[in-house]
C-alpha cells in the first residue's frame, strides 16, 4: 500500500495524524506529512483511517 | 412538516425555534423539499445539501466571505482571518495556524482538566446544576483568556462583550407578536448593541496592546506582538483585526457544543452509558456530536457572481446562508445519517467547515470537549434533565441556554 498527499488540499483540520499517528504526522503549522508512504501491512488501518477522515480528500491510497 | 418552510411563500423560517431546539428533521424536510431556497426577512438563499455546501465552501473565488456591509458585527474592517479571502487570507493563516497547531492547544490540556475539575468540585455535591452557567460558559473562556494571558479576572467583562455581538438579543427583549417591520427594527437595535460593544471591545484591546508593546510574553498575545509576516510586524488595526475575531470565535461555539452534547447525553442515558463504561469511545463521541448536533449551524458567503445552483439563481452581491447542519445529516453523504453512531468509521463532518477557512480553533476546541467529556463523565456518570424542566436552545449558535441537571448524591 502507497499513500499520496496532496500538499494544495490539504488545510490542516489533523484528521489523519489523530487517527492514523505512525502513519501521518503534523508540521509546525498543524498540516499533515506522510511519515510512511510505502504502508507496512500493520499499520494499513491507520492509513486508511487517515485516507477516510480527510474533509478535503487531500490524501490518496494505492494498493 | 415542521411549519419552518412557509406553505404559501415557500420561504424558509431560520429562526423558527424548532430550528434550534430539534433541527434534524427539519434538515431532512429542507434538503428534499427545497435544497436552495429562500430566508424569510433576509430573502438570503439557503443551501442544504453536503455536495453544495461543501463546493462553495472550497471556492472562495465564487462564494467569499469578504462581506463588506453585509456582516454587521460592530467591526469598522474585516475580521482577520475570517472575512477576507484567499491569497491576503493565506498570509495570516500561515502565521496563525502554528499558534494553534494541534501540538500547541495539548499543551494547555492540563489547565483545562484542573479547572474542569474545580467547576464540577463547586456543584458536585448539591445533585444539581445549570449546565450553562456552571460549566459550559466559564470552562472555554477561562481557557481562552489563559491562552491569550489576560486575567482571569476578566471574564465577566469579556464574557459582557462577546453576548454583546453574538448575542445582543440577551441585552434586548424581542417584541412580541411583532410585525416584519417590527422585527426589521428591532435587528437595527441590535446592530446598535453590537457597534457600541465592539468600540468597547477594541478600546479593551488597544489598551493590551498599548500595555504589552514592549514586554516579551509567553502568550497568544505576546506571539501576536512579535509575529511578522514577510518581515513586518503587524500593524495596530492587524492585531486588534485579530483579537476581535478571536474573541467572537473561541468563546461562544465550544459553550455550545458542550450544552448540545450533554443535552443530547442526558436524553439518551443508554449513548451516555456507552461512553462512560468506555472512555475511549470519548474522540469518536465528540466528532459525532459535532456531526449530529453541529451547533454552529450555519455560515454565510457573498456571491462573487452570478450563478445558479440547483435551478435556483443567486444574484452577485447576495449574502447566502450555507446550512452547515443540513449537510453534516445528508443522507447522499453519510451512511446511516441519522443514527448516532460514536464508532462511525468514516465522518467527514463541516462543523468546522472545509476550505481556506477551516476553523483556526478546531484542534482546541476539539482538546476542550475531549476533556470536558471525559472529566464531566468521570465525575458525574449519571445525569438527567430536572424534572418537568426543559432545555431552552437560542437560534444561530445552539447555545443551550436553559439546562437544569440533576444527578443522585
Amino acid at each position: 500500500m502507497r499513500v499520496r498527499l496532496d500538499e494544495a488540499k490539504c488545510v490542516g483540520h489533523g484528521r489523519c495524524y489523530v487517527l492514523g499517528p505512525d502513519v501521518y504526522e503534523e508540521d509546525d503549522a498543524g498540516h499533515c506529512v506522510v511519515r510512511v508512504s510505502d504502508v507496512p501491512r500493520e499499520l494499513e488501518d491507520q492509513a486508511r483511517a487517515g485516507e477516510q477522515n480527510c474533509p478535503e480528500g487531500a490524501l490518496e491510497i494505492e494498493e | 412538516m415542521s411549519g419552518v418552510i412557509d406553505e404559501k411563500t415557500g420561504e424558509i423560517l431560520l429562526f423558527h425555534p424548532e430550528v434550534a431546539r430539534c433541527p434534524q428533521p427539519v434538515y431532512a424536510e429542507l434538503r428534499s423539499k427545497c435544497p436552495v431556497g429562500r430566508a424569510q426577512i433576509t430573502a438570503s438563499p439557503v443551501v442544504s445539501r453536503f455536495e453544495d455546501v461543501v463546493w462553495a465552501l472550497r471556492h472562495p473565488e465564487i462564494f467569499s466571505s469578504e462581506m463588506g456591509e453585509q456582516m454587521k458585527l460592530g467591526n469598522p474592517r474585516p475580521m482577520i482571518p475570517q472575512q477576507i479571502d484567499p491569497p491576503n487570507q493565506t498570509r495570516y493563516r500561515r502565521l496563525l495556524d502554528p499558534l494553534f497547531s494541534r501540538k500547541r492547544m495539548l499543551e494547555l490540556t492540563p489547565a483545562v482538566r484542573r479547572h474542569a475539575n474545580q467547576l464540577i468540585d463547586a456543584f458536585a455535591g448539591a445533585g444539581r446544576c445549570e449546565f450553562d452557567e456552571a460549566f459550559a460558559i466559564p470552562l472555554p473562556c477561562t481557557a481562552f483568556l489563559a491562552l491569550f494571558g489576560l486575567p482571569a479576572s476578566d471574564l465577566p467583562t469579556f464574557l459582557e462583550m462577546k453576548d454583546g455581538i453574538i448575542r445582543p438579543h440577551k441585552f434586548l427583549d424581542p417584541p412580541k407578536d411583532a410585525s416584519l417591520a417590527e422585527m426589521a427594527a428591532h435587528i437595527d437595535l441590535q446592530n446598535a448593541h453590537r457597534k457600541k460593544t465592539a468600540d468597547r471591545m477594541f478600546t479593551y484591546f488597544e489598551e493590551e496592546i498599548e500595555k504589552n508593546a514592549s514586554a516579551h510574553r509567553d502568550d497568544l498575545l505576546g506571539a501576536l506582538l512579535e509575529a511578522e509576516m514577510d518581515g513586518e510586524k503587524l500593524t495596530r488595526e492587524e492585531l486588534l483585526d485579530i483579537c476581535f475575531l478571536l474573541l467572537i470565535a473561541g468563546l461562544d461555539t465550544v459553550t455550545a457544543t458542550l450544552g448540545c452534547n450533554i443535552a443530547y447525553l442526558a436524553a439518551n442515558p443508554e449513548q451516555r452509558r456507552r461512553i462512560v463504561d468506555q472512555p475511549k469511545l470519548i474522540p469518536g463521541a465528540v466528532e459525532e456530536l459535532l456531526r449530529w448536533e453541529t451547533p454552529v449551524t450555519a455560515v454565510p458567503r457573498i456571491a462573487k457572481c452570478d450563478t445558479t445552483l440547483r435551478d435556483f439563481e443567486i444574484k452577485k452581491g447576495e449574502v447566502v446562508t450555507f446550512l452547515i447542519g443540513a449537510a453534516n445529516t445528508d443522507d447522499d453523504h453519510f451512511k446511516r445519517a441519522q443514527d448516532v453512531d460514536f464508532e462511525r468509521e468514516r465522518n467527514i463532518h463541516l462543523a468546522f467547515g472545509a476550505g481556506p477557512h477551516r476553523c483556526l480553533g478546531s484542534h482546541l476546541a476539539r482538546m476542550e470537549l475531549q476533556v470536558a467529556m471525559e472529566e464531566w463523565h468521570r465525575r458525574i456518570p449519571d445525569y438527567r434533565i430536572q424534572a418537568g424542566e426543559t432545555p431552552m436552545f437560542s437560534p444561530g449558535i445552539r447555545e443551550v441556554m436553559y439546562l437544569p441537571l440533576e444527578w443522585d448524591v
